[in-house]
Parts: C-alpha cells; structure tokens; sequence
C-alpha cells in the first residue's frame, strides 16, 4: 500500500515537473522567437498588407468587402507558414545545432517532451500571430467600401476611421516598444509584436462603439445600425450601444487556417530534427502547395493513383481552406470546424511522432 | 563482467564511432573503454584535442548513442530521468539562449528540474552571487564575454544541488581568479560528498583538485590511477624549508650529503604565477569576496610559496 502510494506519488511528481518543464520550454520558445526580429516583420507585413487592400481598392468581386477578407485570409496562411517553419527551424535545428538542446537534454527533459514543448512554443507564436491577422482581416473587411442605402445616403460608404485608427494603432505599437526599449531596455521584438498584435485586436473591439460614418451609438434607445455591412436583421432587445460591425462569419475560416497552420508547425518541428531551416521550410511550402492543389493537380495523372498514397502522407489543406463558403452571406457549421480540429490534431499527432522516434535516435554532438 | 551499482559512474567497453550520412563509419571517437568513478570522487579525465573526452562525457548524459559497451550513472542507464535529475552538467562551450538574461536562464534551467517559481528564484540569486555575476544579472548573455558566458554556465550546472558534477573543461576561458574560484569550489563540492568528473587542459589544474586521473588517447585508455601514485618518484626525496639563509642551508646540504652518502641537489622554488597573479589583483580582498569565501577552510594544495627546497 505504502509503496503503492510512493509509486503514485513519484508519478504525479513527474507528471508536475514535466507538465513545468513542457511551460517552461514553450515560454522560452515564445519570447526567443517573438523577440526575432523577422517573426515581428512576417507579422507587420501581413497586418499591413491585408489593412492596404480597402486603401488600394480599385475592382469590386461579386461582393462588398470580399477582396479584403480573401487577402487577409490568404496571408494569413502563407506567412502564417513562414512564421512557423522559420521559428521551428531556429528554435529546433539551430538550438540542435548550437548545443542548446543537448544542454536542455543534458537535464531531466526526455527528448520527446523536448520536442512537444518546442511545437506548443512554435504554435504560441502562431496563435499570436493569428489573433492580430484575423483582427486586421475583420478590420480590413469592414473598412472596404459596402453599398449601403440609409434614410438620406444610397452609395458606396468606407470606413475611413476605423481605417486610420488601425493603422496608428500600429504605429503606436511601434512607438511603444521603441520607448519600452529606450526607457527600461524592454525587449523591442517582444514589445513591438505583442503591440501590433494588440492593437488590431484593440481596434476591431473598439470599432464596436461606432458606426462606418464615426457615429458613436446612442447609450440607450433604438440602435442606429444604418451603416451596418453585415446584412442581417437586428432585433430589438440587443445592446444598442455596442454593435460589432464585423463579419464574424470569417471566425470559423479563421480558426480553420490555425488548424493548418498548427499542422504545418508540427511538420516543420519534426521536420527540424534533421533538416536546417530553410529545407524545412522549403518541405512545408510544397506540403501546401500539393496540399492545397489537390485533386487538380493530381487530375493530370489519372493513371497514376499517387493521389491516395500522397493522402496519407500529406495532410489535405482543402479541408482547413474554406474561404469560398463563407462568399454570399454562406456560413461554416461550428460542427465542421470541430471536425477539422480532430483531423487537425490526429495531423498533429502523427508528425510529432515520427519527430520524436528520429529525434530519439539523433546524436546531439 | 558484473557492474558495481556502489559506482556512480561505470563503463565497460564503451564504444563510439561517428557515422556520416549513409551511415558510414568517419570517426572511431572512444574504443571499448573502461572507466570507473567512485562515490565522492574528484576524478579527472585528461587527454590531447580529439582524444574523446568530451563524446565519453555526452555518453553519460545519453546526449550520444554509444555504439558498443555498457554504461551506469548513479546505477541507471544515461536516459533515466530520475538519475539524471541528480546530475548538474557544463558542457564544453557555453550553450546559452543569447537573448536571455543570466537570471531568466536560471531560472529556466531550475524549471527544468520541476521547481516551483519560489524555489527557482531563491536558487537563481543564490547561484548568480556565487559566481559574482549579480550586477550583470540583467544583460542578455548573448552580449557576455567568454568567462562571464562559462560563470553563467557553471551556475547552471549547480542549480539542482547535483550528487554528480560534470565539468568539460570548466577553467576554459576563465581569468586566472575565475580558475582558482572554480578549483576552490570543486574542493568544497567534493568535502560535501558530491562526485565531480572534469576534463582540462590545464594539468596544473588538473593536479591540484582531483583524487584520481584517466588519460584518454586516440579514445584508447592510456594510464588511470590516484594522481600522488601516478606521479610519485619513488626513488627521491624532497625537503622544503622556509626562512633559511644562504650560509645554513649550504651547510645542511652538505650534511645531508655527508649522512646519504649520494649527491642533495638544492634550489630556491619560485611562486607560481597563479600566485603571484591573484597577489596582484587582489584588491582589497577583491579575491576573497567570491561568495564561497566562508567554506574556503584550507589553502589551495599545491601553491608553493617562498622557501628553500631541497631534492634527493
Ligand atoms: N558529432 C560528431 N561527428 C563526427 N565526429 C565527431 C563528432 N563529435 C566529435 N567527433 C570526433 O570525435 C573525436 C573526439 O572528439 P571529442 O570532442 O570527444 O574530443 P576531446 O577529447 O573532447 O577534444 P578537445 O580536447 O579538443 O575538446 C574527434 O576526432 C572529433 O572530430
Ligand atoms: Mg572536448
């Protein structure tokens, strides 16, 4: 019983130190990769890029504001891929490389909580990234010019306020971290990519309080939701004095491009046990590539049947790339997207395995 | 051949050959190597650049596969965690998260251990005013000089108060007050019945702290025993005298001759420079400040001071 007990409580000790160890190796992670100062550029340049689109917006597709999302969602998935082969490739094959991780290994860390560690870390700087790109992509959709017809107004309107508060949000951000740095040698990177990260978020929740002409909603009475883009009804008992005016029905696609984007870091990591970041990157980018092309591509090769061999290798992008369905006031079922996360995950699951099994047998020298 | 679980560390015909790519041998870096350190110990293991020290000393931290052989620490193979947990290591370069500080990095490693926040933060100040880094305990480490990156290291290899030290090369880039500051701390480490294996280049060094040496050739074990047995001339004599002038000591070398019947060679032993060094840059106990200076009971052996000397 005794030893019964001691054995049980060796266990939960483990399972503490290794639950600390998984926290501390993630945290680290994070701020050594956020404080690049590349991730903070892949992040800026995504942010700016899907905020520039309602600014340079000469065509109208099918629908109101459906450029920007698109845009948003796409950079969202394509530097949301660099950012994560590039910071597994550092945080993983450079740290092989320097002999951090064999100094890390040289300690009680077992190799494959090592490596889960350094996904949860590359999935955490992902997540962040996420969080400033889908509000920049709420933000940019709102800010592009919708028809509009109210009492007095028939015509295109823009969201010029919402439009500039994002951007000075951004350079505030900047500001910020530059004087953070200056003042008490704040980490700048750190500073500058929580900031920007904030502030798009920041924004799209305060663009709540005001309609697209700058109108702030009356505290009380009917709501005055003229400039309202999003088409549908409203009813009489809601919160008259904050009404988001974002598409929320971009969420679930948004949630679907992490899921991929989580399973791209778990490739990269795994991949990272062996290759130097640049080929790892490189293995991940055709992972899409062939992931996303699917069935066209592979329609070229009827009689070779490596479609079915390639879908067990491959991870199908198409099922986390739903921008289409959303088109026309569409909607994503939160079913789907719970779906998608277990596939997803089983993804996730399947790659860091094999990570581990070749980085168990990988000398760190 | 049975392994004594009473060793901490024990290998037996422990073998290690790199392989490239296609997994062709390139370098037989250790062969069938017998090596056994003994609870308490100070053992050193010496050899010429490439000799294997440093791939036997990543074996016992199961950071390499060996190829070939047996291996025990603290009586468990080199990936049990439990054991490992009673093991502090400083590799031979300083592998550090340059854009950390000293204090974040010790308490990150102390993390590793499964400490608490509290736990990891009374270590990390504790450890940081051991190796005199306190008031650059907020610089990024990326930014230290080699000595000050290798204190940080050394630090970190303390930080779980380990039953067994492993040190490749610990005095490498380390001034002269930073050796003696880690030779004194492998003294009061061992008197504490910690078992420390170390690698140097620095013979001298060597000599002065540990019990036992091995010397390690081309990964082939070239000689291994107690350093006073290794070295002994069995067949001479050394007196050492201080305060003698010139005329007495003269006379009692002939005397000597006179009663040995065989030639008494006599010379004036200078200070060493380790010696000599620290006299001049201590100031004001600038030396002694090192945190350790409550437990530095003895003087360092070895330190040969003013005095005549004579040989038979
Ligand atoms: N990862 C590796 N891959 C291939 N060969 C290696 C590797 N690590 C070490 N070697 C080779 O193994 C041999 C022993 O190297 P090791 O680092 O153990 O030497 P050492 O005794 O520590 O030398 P030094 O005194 O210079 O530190 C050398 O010939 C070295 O080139
Ligand atoms: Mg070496």
């Amino acid at each position: 019983m005794v030893a019964f007990m001691t054995a049980q409580l060796t266990k939960t000790a483990g399972l503490r130190r290794t639950l600390r160890q998984l926290a501390a190796i993630a945290g680290t992670t994070v701020t050594e990769s956020i404080q690049q100062p590349v991730a903070f550029l892949i992040l800026l340049s995504a942010v700016l890029m899907t905020l520039l689109v309602p600014v340079f917006q000469f065509h109208r597709f099918s629908e109101d504001g459906r450029l920007a999302r698109d845009s948003g969602l796409s950079c969202m998935l394509v530097f949301g891929l660099a950012l994560a082969a590039g910071t597994a490739g550092r945080s993983v094959a450079e740290e092989i490389a320097r002999g951090t991780a064999a100094a890390v290994i040289g300690k009680p860390v077992a190799r494959a909580t090592f490596l889960l560690a350094k996904w949860l870390g590359v999935l955490g700087v992902v997540a962040l990234f996420w969080c400033g790109v889908t509000a920049a992509t709420l933000v940019s959709e709102r800010c592009s010019a919708h028809f509009l017809t109210r009492g007095d107004f028939t015509g295109y309107a823009a969201d010029p306020v919402t439009l500039l508060l994002a951007f000075a949000g951004t350079g505030i951000a900047l500001a910020t971290a530059a004087v953070r740095h200056y003042m008490w040698r704040r980490r700048f990177g750190v500073s500058a990519f929580l900031g920007v990260m904030a502030s798009q978020v920041l924004v799209a929740a305060v663009s709540g309080f005001y309609n697209r002409f700058g109108q702030l909603y009356p505290l009380v009475g009917e709501a005055a939701c003229e400039g309202c883009g999003g088409g549908h009804a409203h009813g009489a008992a809601r919160l008259v004095f904050y009404h988001p005016e974002l598409n929320l029905r971009v969420l679930p696609v948004a949630l679907l491009v992490l899921f991929a984007l989580a399973v791209f870091s778990a490739l990269a990591t795994a991949l990272a046990t062996r290759l130097q970041t640049g080929a790892a990157l490189a293995v991940c980018a055709t992972a899409l590539l062939f992931g996303l092309a699917g069935d066209s591509l592979w329609a070229v090769a009827p009689l070779l049947s490596v479609r079915g061999l390639a879908a067990g290798l491959l991870p199908d992008v198409q099922h986390f790339w739903l921008c289409d369905a959303i088109a026309r006031g569409g909607q994503v079922a939160w079913r789907y997207v719970a779906e998608a996360g277990v596939y997803a995950l089983t993804c996730c699951a399947l790659f860091l395995t094999v990570g581990c099994a070749v980085f168990r047998e990988r000398d760190l020298g | 051949m049975a392994m004594d679980t009473k060793n901490v560390i024990e290998t037996r015909g422990l073998k290690k050959t790199f392989l490239d790519f296609w997994r062709r041998p390139t370098v037989e870096a250790v062969k069938s190597l017998d090596l056994t350190v003994r609870q308490g110990e100070v053992f050193g293991l010496l050899g010429p650049n490439g000799s294997g020290k440093s791939t036997t000393i990543k074996m016992l931290l199961g950071l390499l596969h060996p190829t070939g052989g047996e291996l025990r620490v603290l009586g468990a193979r080199p990936d049990d965690m439990r054991a490992k947990a009673r093991i502090g290591y400083l590799p031979e370069v300083s592998h550090l998260h340059p854009f950390l500080t000293p204090r974040e990095t010790l308490r990150y490693y102390a993390s590793l251990f499964g400490m608490t926040r509290v736990e990891a933060a009374k270590r990390t100040e504790e450890l940081l005013a051991m190796v005199d880094l306190a008031q650059a305990s907020d610089r990024a480490v990326g930014r230290f000089s080699k000595g000050m990156a290798r204190r940080v290291g050394l630090a970190q290899a303390l930080v779980n108060a380990p039953e067994l030290l492993v040190l490749d090369e610990p005095t490498s880039g380390l001034d002269p007050i930073g050796c003696r500051e880690v030779k004194d701390l492998v003294r009061i480490l061992a008197k504490t019945g910690v078992t420390v294996l170390m690698t140097s280049h620095l013979l001298a060094d060597v000599e002065d702290v540990c019990d036992r040496v091995a010397i390690l050739d081309g990964g082939v074990l070239r000689a291994e025993g107690k350093i006073a047995e290794l070295l002994r001339q069995p067949d001479a004599v050394r007196f050492l005298i201080e305060g003698l002038d010139d005329e007495a000591a003269e006379s009692l070398r002939l005397e000597l001759e006179a009663r040995a019947g065989r030639r008494v060679r006599q010379d004036y032993p200078a200070m060493s420079l380790e010696t000599f060094f620290l006299q001049v840059v201590a100031k004001e106990g600038r030396a002694r400040d090192f945190a350790l200076a409550p437990f530095l009971a003895r003087p360092a052996a070895g330190q040969r001071e003013g005095g005549t000397c004579a040989e038979a």
